[in-house]
C-alpha cells in the first residue's frame, strides 16, 4: 500500500494497494483515492476499452467528509438515487433509466467495523458530475488523527537519499 | 391420381451426432449406490460385484485426495471387464481429477527410455489446481457496429454496447476483439461473457427479451436472463492442469507447441527439479493445490523388469498418483528376466499393490452385458437372437459377441429390417471366424499354408515333411 498526503492540511491525495498476485498475471496497482490510472494498454492487448465518455468515479477524502465523484454522467438530477445497502455493506448509485449503476464500497467504514447509513449521504449534480459526500463518522475520523499521529513520527527521506544502498 | 403420387420415404439421419462407438463407451460410471454396493445393473455396469465395490473403495481413496502413491492391480482373464472397471473409475472421478490411461507396450519407443515415457505418466496424472480471480464484463449486446476503413487496409474500429437490466456501457474495440466478435457471430440480443485479462469471449445465449425472433434461431439455442447489476464482475476460476503441460512448456527446446502436436521428447530432470520446487512454493501461498490422479496402465505385463523396479521407487514419492494396473496374464515370466512370477509382476511390487480380482460372466449377464452393447450400437435385436448370442458368448468370448453385433446389425439392414433376427446371427457367425475355429481350421490344414510348422515342434525352422 501507498499514500500520497498534502502535507499542508494532512489530508490524503491518493492510496493504491499492489493486488492481484496471481500466477497468470502481474499484479498491478488498485486506486483506492484518487485520480485513477489512465487505461492506456487494454485496447491493444485486447481489444477492449470503455469508450471515453463513458461515466468513471474518483474518489476523495476531505477533512470531514468523503467524496465520489462520478463524472460523464449527462442526466438531469431527478434520475439519480444513491442508497446505502447496510446488508451488502455499500452505497448503490442508480438511474431510473437503467443507463448507469453502480455498487461502491467503502473501505474507510469497514475498518472501523461500520456499514453506510443513510442519513450521512448527500449528492449534487453539477456540470456532468454527480457528486456524492458521505459525512464521516467520529470513528473514521479518530482512526485518521491516529494514523497520521503515527505517520508525523515517521523519517521523511529527501530526493537523492536513498533506504539501501545501490551498488 | 393418388396411386400415383406415392409418397417417397424420406429417411432423415440425426446428423447432429456423428460420434464413433468405442469398446467402453456405454459405461458412465462404477455402478454403485450411496453405501458403496454394487448395483446388478447401472451405468453401463453388468456383474463383478465385488470387483465394483473394492473399485469403490478404492475411488474413495482417491476422492480423499490424501492417499498418494498406491497401487492397484486388476487381475483377471481376459474379457472380464478389467477395462471397463477402471473406465467406470476415471468416469466417477469427473472431468477435474486427471486420469491418464496407457498401455504397457506404449513405453517401448526409440525417441525416450522407457523410464522417461512412465515419467510422463506419472507426471501428466498428477493435476495442480490454481485459483485466480478474474474480472468478467458480463452483459447483452444491444448493439454492434464495426466500421472499416474504405481502402481496405488498416485497423478497424467499432463500438459494443452491452448492459444488465440496470445500465448501459458503451466499449470501443479494437482489431483483435472485433475479429473475435465476428468470429463468435457475436449479435445483438446475445447475453455474452468477456474476460478483462485475455479478452476471451464467451456466449452464453440468447436474451429472453429477443425470444419472440424464434424463426431466426437454431433449435440448440439457450434463452438466459438479462444479467444483473454492475456489467463487470469479479468471480473466482479454477483451472487444473497437469505437472507434465507444465514441465513441456518449461522445457526450452520445445515450446507449449509440443503439446499439441505431442513430440515432447525427452525433459531435462533439471527442469522437472525446478518445477517441483516452483510448485512447493505455490503450494506454500496458497495459490494452487495438488490433485493427485490416477495412472491407469493396461497390459502391464508388458513392462520389463527395468520398469518394475523403477515403479517401485517412483510409488514412493510424496506426489506419486494412485497407479492402477490391470493384466489377465496368471503365472508366467517378468519381462527381461527369466523368473516366473504372479501377473508377470516381481513380488516385490506385488506386495505393494492391493489386488482387485475379476471373474468369468455367468450367462444372464452376458446376456445383459450384450443387451447394453446393442442400445449403444443402435442395434435392436430380437428375443431370440439375444439368446443365441449369449450362448455364442458362453462358449467363444464375450469380445467376439459383441463383435457380432454390429456385422449382425449391417446384415439386417441388408435385408430392409429395423431387427436382427436369428438368421442374422447365424449368417454372421458363420462368414466370421472365432479364434477357436480359426485355430480348428489351422490345426486341420496347416500343410497347406505357408511356413507352417507343428506348434510342439517350434525352432527348427525347416518345414516339417508329414
Amino acid at each position: 500500500m501507498a499514500e500520497e498526503y498534502n502535507l499542508d492540511t494532512n489530508i490524503v491525495l491518493r492510496r493504491a494497494w499492489k493486488r492481484g498476485k496471481n500466477l497468470s498475471k502481474k499484479s498491478q496497482w488498485e486506486i483506492e483515492v484518487g485520480d485513477p490510472e489512465p487505461d492506456t494498454l487494454s485496447l491493444e492487448a485486447i481489444g477492449l476499452k470503455e469508450n471515453s465518455n463513458t461515466p468513471y468515479i474518483i474518489k476523495r477524502i476531505t477533512s470531514t467528509a468523503l467524496e465520489w465523484r462520478i463524472r460523464n454522467l449527462s442526466y438531469p438530477i431527478e434520475v439519480y438515487s444513491v442508497l446505502a445497502d447496510p446488508d451488502n455493506k455499500c452505497i448503490i448509485v442508480k438511474t431510473s433509466n437503467k443507463k448507469y449503476y453502480k455498487k461502491i464500497t467503502v473501505p474507510d467504514l469497514e475498518r472501523v467495523n461500520l456499514v453506510p447509513d443513510q442519513k450521512r449521504i448527500e449528492y449534487t449534480y453539477k456540470f456532468g458530475t454527480l457528486i456524492i459526500t458521505y459525512k464521516k463518522p467520529p470513528e473514521v475520523l479518530k482512526l485518521e488523527r491516529q494514523v497520521l499521529e503515527e505517520l508525523q513520527n515517521v523519517q521523511t527521506i529527501k530526493d537523492g537519499d536513498l533506504p539501501c544502498k545501490p551498488s | 391420381m393418388a396411386a400415383g403420387t406415392q409418397v417417397k420415404n424420406v429417411e432423415v439421419r440425426d446428423i447432429a451426432r456423428i460420434e464413433r462407438i468405442g469398446a467402453h463407451s456405454h459405461i458412465r460410471g462404477l455402478g454403485l449406490d450411496d453405501s458403496l454396493e454394487a448395483r446388478a445393473v447401472s451405468q453401463g455396469m453388468v456383474g463383478q460385484q465385488m470387483a465394483r465395490r473394492a473399485a469403490g473403495v478404492v475411488l474413495g481413496m482417491i476422492k480423499e485426495g490424501k492417499i498418494a502413491g498406491r497401487a492397484v492391480l486388476l487381475a483377471g482373464p481376459p474379457g472380464t471387464g478389467k477395462t471397463a472397471i477402471a473406465m467406470g473409475i476415471s468416469k466417477s472421478l469427473g472431468k477435474d481429477t486427471p486420469f491418464t490411461a496407457m498401455a504397457g507396450s506404449e513405453i517401448y519407443s526409440l525417441e525416450m527410455s522407457k523410464t522417461e515415457a512412465l515419467t510422463q505418466a506419472i507426471r501428466k496424472s498428477i493435476g495442480i489446481r490454481i485459483k485466480e480471480e478474474t474480472e468478467i464484463i458480463e452483459g447483452e449486446v444491444v448493439e454492434i457496429q464495426v466500421e472499416r476503413p474504405a481502402t481496405g487496409v488498416g485497423a478497424k474500429v467499432g463500438k459494443l454496447t452491452l448492459k444488465t437490466t440496470e445500465m448501459e456501457t458503451v466499449y470501443d474495440l479494437g482489431t483483435k476483439m472485433i475479429d473475435a466478435l465476428t468470429k463468435e457471430k457475436v449479435q445483438s440480443g446475445d447475453v455474452i461473457t468477456i474476460d478483462k485479462a485475455t479478452g476471451k469471449i464467451s456466449r452464453i445465449g440468447r436474451s429472453f427479451t429477443r425470444a419472440r425472433d424464434y424463426d431466426a434461431t437454431g433449435p440448440q439455442t439457450r434463452f438466459v436472463q438479462c444479467p444483473e447489476g454492475e456489467l463487470q464482475k469479479r468471480k473466482e476460476v479454477v483451472h487444473t492442469v497437469s505437472i507434465h503441460e507444465i514441465d513441456v512448456i518449461n522445457s526450452r527446446t520445445h515450446g507449449f507447441l509440443a503439446l499439441f502436436s505431442g513430440d515432447t521428447g525427452e525433459i531435462k530432470p533439471e527442469v522437472r527439479e525446478q518445477i517441483n520446487t516452483k510448485i512447493a512454493e505455490w503450494r506454500e501461498e496458497g495459490k494452487a493445490e495438488i490433485s493427485p490422479g490416477v495412472l491407469f496402465i493396461d497390459e502391464v505385463h508388458m513392462l520389463d523388469i527395468e520398469c518394475f523396479s523403477f515403479l517401485n521407487r517412483a510409488l514412493e514419492d510424496e506426489m506419486a498418483p494412485v497407479v492402477i494396473m490391470a493384466t489377465n496374464r496368471g503365472i508366467t515370466n517378468i519381462r527381461g528376466t527369466n523368473y516366473t512370477s504372479p501377473h508377470g509382476i516381481p513380488i516385490d511390487l506385488l506386495d505393494r499393490m492391493i489386488i482387485i480380482s475379476t471373474s468369468q460372466y455367468r450367462e444372464s449377464e452376458l446376456r445383459e452385458i450384450l443387451k447394453i452393447r446393442c442400445e449403444e450400437e443402435d442395434c435392436e435385436l430380437s428375443d431370440d437372437a439375444l439368446t443365441v448370442l449369449t450362448r455364442i458368448a458362453m462358449e467363444t468370448s464375450l469380445r467376439y459377441a459383441i463383435q457380432l453385433i454390429t456385422l449382425a446389425g449391417l446384415v439386417s439392414r441388408r435385408r430392409k429390417s429395423n431387427e436382427v433376427e436369428i438368421e442374422d446371427v447365424k449368417k454372421v457367425y458363420s462368414l466370421f471366424l472365432d479364434e477357436g475355429r480359426s485355430t480348428q481350421i489351422l490345426s486341420e490344414y496347416q500343410d497347406q499354408y505357408l511356413y507352417d510348422q507343428k506348434p510342439d515342434v517350434g525352432g527348427s525352422g525347416e518345414p516339417m515333411d508329414l
